[in-house]
């Protein structure tokens, strides 16, 4: 009996201690950025710390797909004018700390961001035209003429000063700041896991500052779309360098990591299948100073648009890193088009009738340039040097050159860009939102570029505010045009990403999309929250 | 001798504020600012304020003396890059990983390659000491960052007895406190063969051996003594070196430590930790030159009284 009894407790016991309890899924991912700053993305963009993009609730989001889903927003819609947009709030949406998220919390977020100094006010101004936002940003009227206003703890008004039909893309990247936490603690309030207050499928668990390490875990809150299917997500800059995230891949510490040029082959033949390719959707290009010597000469610049051989040097020195790139926009982008890329010929002898028809046949007399490029890591840093190198080569044998090649911090680089210190710049550009208005606005009104061109930059202007795509789509390729026959730029590759990625892990965040690319981490807030272990 | 102490220590602070005035200029000096960079530029109006937010729209002197005034407090300002916390808490947290590392691996390495040395020098133009010799010059040729990455091969891809990287639990400092160690050893293993040969050859040590003196008490209690000498002299930079972090050693196996901070407090702008990183080893160089100056004058009297008799 005692026996039995003995028995029938060990069952219960073992019983017990193996039903209910189930094993924590914790994915153990690279992180992308190092800083340690503010984890909001609405404080500042190119030094924030983290994935803000997990945590927070943007109005709207792009899948794998790049189709645009409804995250906050549950509908929108524009004005028979086009200039104002409704977007409707879902029911039930709270934050972390069981506080209601309200389009006050929204406007609130985009009030700050236009009157406290904020690094991506460009875009607002810009992408999302929002009526009066330069005039907020300079301080020359005030924040509550911003065209943004909450009608309801419901609903959030748009206000644009010319039409945008784009704009539901464009507030993608519109992520709300707890106001009732932000009135108590100010800024701070995002630089400490412990006050740091979330609206989105996932909250910080824990928050490394020696290293930036974060450990999101599930939000017991959330009850928007997008819910995180897995339990926590250890995040670790430190693993975002190949060098150190291979390693750790193979030793088992992390769930995928990504791959630089010499681990290609290796990875191919230890892990087949297991390789993730993306197209970045980004571009690098030539860029000249217009308005100086020796490039304020069009049959300069059109030399060097014929002198460049793009197939052979993806198939080379840029194998696997990168595809030709033959215009502005890449590959399945909106509003990539063949008759532009159709034009982004290699044509040795043409490239050599524009040298002497500039007044330098076979080279003679053209001084020596200097291209600056930026010192990089991620893809930019694999393929510039191997690049510039193939190019400095290919220079001297078609058009008889010297092209003398520079690296430079990014600071650096960009003052020397602004400031016209140089004539001749390698410079990306990846895109911040999936509309053609993002790559067209590089060189628009000046830009970053300072070209000025007027006919493209009514062209564009035209193109940003027309309600119908396929005239939309009509300008944006005259204004393209405009520059290719001012040879304004020579566009040279797009780059793509390569990762191995665990078999433990899957998901439709892993899986290729229909253009056989998988963004993964480009796109953070879908791909954390469609990855199962 | 109090004297002398108080003159060096004069001779420190005006070294301090000269270090302190180059280094601001020069931080001033190079192009572009914390906001500059992005691939899109900041507007003039939004860096005014960012600017502002931080304090560099005041002029140049008012920066410098504001900030030389929170140093004497000890207040070395905000990092930019973290900003949820001072310069001192980052310092607090990022230097304990590093000096754990560097601390470790020259208190591994140097005795290592004293021993190497020896037996090197000892065994001249045996296959010890050609092995002795290959192996320092391995040490010291191959980059750091090789030496890690075969490291976690073995140990944790293929053996895997060890993690990959992490600075968790003491077991994971054991591979990269061994990679650093590489370099005090290779370091130390050329010093102390080509010193103690240097010794070996001098007409004392024929003396010593005419004498009578064992082989065991003449390498210990005269070569080896007179051989440290130079040994001390590497010792001190080699020791500040590796309070200062390692940055690939850092890098490869994630350890939170202090070496990436000095690349991208410069890259970054971030004045306010770059000032606070250079016045950091500054004050270290000078305080250990003043303890070596101290030793030397206690071991020397004529330097004390700056070689004139009394």
């Amino acid at each position: 009996m005692k026996s039995l009894l003995k028995l029938a407790g060990a069952v219960l016991v073992g019983a017990v201690l193996s039903g209910p309890m189930q094993a924590q899924t914790t994915v153990y991912s690279a992180g992308d950025s190092t800083s340690g700053t503010y984890m909001d993305y609405m404080k500042t963009v190119y030094a924030r710390a983290g994935n803000p993009e997990a945590v927070q609730l943007p109005l709207t989001s792009f899948d794998n797909n790049y189709d645009l889903n409804g995250l906050a927003a549950e509908s929108w819609s524009q004005s028979e004018d086009g200039l104002t947009w409704t977007f409707k709030l879902r029911d039930g949406l709270v934050w972390s700390d069981g506080e209601p998220l309200k389009a006050s919390d929204y406007i609130f977020a985009l009030q700050r961001a236009a009157t406290t100094g904020y690094d991506f006010a460009w875009y607002w101004g810009y992408a999302g035209g929002i009526a009066n936002w330069d005039a907020v940003t300079k301080g020359e009227a005030d924040v509550a003429t911003l065209g943004i206003k909450a009608v309801d703890d419901k609903t959030i008004e748009v206000t644009t000063s010319a039409p945008k039909p784009y704009l539901p893309g464009v507030v993608s990247l519109w992520y709300p700041v707890p106001k009732h936490v932000w009135d108590k603690l100010g800024d701070e309030y995002a630089a400490n896991v412990e006050t740091l207050v979330t609206s989105g499928p996932f909250i910080v668990e824990s928050w490394e500052k020696s290293n930036n390490k974060m450990v999101l875990v599930k939000s017991p809150t959330y009850t928007g779309p997008w819910q995180a299917m897995v339990d926590r997500v250890e995040i670790d800059p430190s693993l975002g360098a190949p060098e150190v995230g291979l390693p750790a891949f193979m030793a088992g510490e992390s769930d995928f990591s990504y791959l630089n040029a010499g681990q290609i082959p290796f990875v191919e033949q230890r892990f087949p299948g297991q390789i993730a390719k993306n197209a970045v959707f980004a571009v690098s290009y030539l860029s000249f100073d217009l308005s100086s010597a020796p490039f304020d000469n069009i049959n300069v610049r059109k030399a060097f648009q014929y002198a460049i051989n793009r197939d052979e040097m993806t198939a080379t020195v840029l194998k696997d890193l990168a595809i030709p790139g033959k215009s502005l926009l890449p590959p399945g982008y909106p509003g990539y088009n063949d008759t532009i890329t159709a034009q982004a010929v290699f044509d040795p002898e043409k490239a050599k009738k524009f040298m002497a028809d500039a007044g330098y046949p076979n080279g003679e007399g053209f001084p020596e340039v200097e291209i600056w490029y930026r010192d990089q890591g991620g893809y930019n840093g694999a393929i510039t040097a191997p690049m510039l190198q193939y190019l400095q080569a290919q220079f001297k044998d078609i058009l008889g050159i010297t092209m003398n090649i520079k690296v430079m911090p990014t600071k650096d680089w960009m003052a020397g860009l602004l400031e016209k210190k140089n004539n001749l710049f390698l410079a990306p550009y990846e895109y911040d939102y999936l509309d053609p208005s993002n790559f067209y606005g590089i060189f628009y009104n000046g830009g970053r570029h300072d070209h000025r061109i007027a006919a493209y930059d009514e062209l564009v202007a035209k193109a940003d505010s027309a309600p119908v795509w396929e005239d939309r789509d009509q300008l944006y390729r005259q204004a393209e045009q405009v520059l290719i026959d001012n040879a304004s730029f020579v566009p040279l590759v797009h780059p793509i990403t390569n990762a191995v990625v665990s078999k433990d892990l899957k998901g439709d965040g892993t899986l290729p999309n229909k253009l056989g690319f998988a963004p993964l981490r480009q796109l953070a807030l879908y791909f954390y929250t469609h990855i199962e272990k | 001798m109090i004297v002398y102490i108080l003159k060096r220590l004069a001779s420190i602070a005006l070294t301090f504020t000269v270090v302190s005035v180059i280094v601001f200029l020069m931080m001033h000096a190079v192009p572009g600012g914390p906001f500059d960079g992005n691939d899109m530029p900041v507007s003039d109006e939004v860096k005014a304020k960012l600017n502002a937010s931080l304090g560099l729209d005041r002029p140049l002197y008012v920066q410098y003396f504001k900030y030389m005034w929170g140093v004497l407090h000890f207040d070395f300002g905000v990092p930019f890059q973290s900003p949820g916390e001072t310069v001192l808490e980052l310092l607090g947290r990022a230097w304990p990983p590093s000096l754990i590392l560097g601390g470790a691996g020259v208190l591994i390495g140097a005795p290592l390659g004293i021993l190497l040395g020896m037996a090197a020098a000892l065994r001249r133009n045996t296959w010890v000491d050609y092995l002795a010799s290959a192996f320092a010059t391995l040490g010291l040729t191959i980059p750091v960052f090789v030496t890690s990455m075969l490291l976690i091969l073995v140990f944790a891809v293929w053996l895997d007895w060890l993690p990959a990287s992490g600075w968790g639990k003491p077991y994971s400092w054991v591979l990269p406190i061994v990679a650093y160690a590489t370099i005090p050893l290779a370091t130390y293993a050329r010093y102390t063969r080509s010193a103690m040969l240097d010794v070996l050859n001098k007409p004392f040590v024929t003396v010593l051996r005419a004498k009578g003196l064992s082989e065991r008490r003449i390498i210990f209690q005269h070569v080896l003594r007179n051989a440290a000498l130079p040994m001390v002299t590497v010792f001190l930079p080699m020791f500040i070196g590796t309070a200062t972090g390692s940055i690939f050693v850092e890098a490869m196996f994630r350890v939170p430590g202090l070496g990436a901070y000095f690349v991208s407090s410069i890259n970054l702008r971030d004045y306010a930790l770059e000032m606070a990183l250079i016045l950091m080893i500054t004050m270290m160089f000078c305080v250990s030159y003043l303890i070596s100056d101290i030793l030397y004058a206690l071991l020397n009297p004529r330097i004390r009284t700056g070689g004139r008799r009394g």
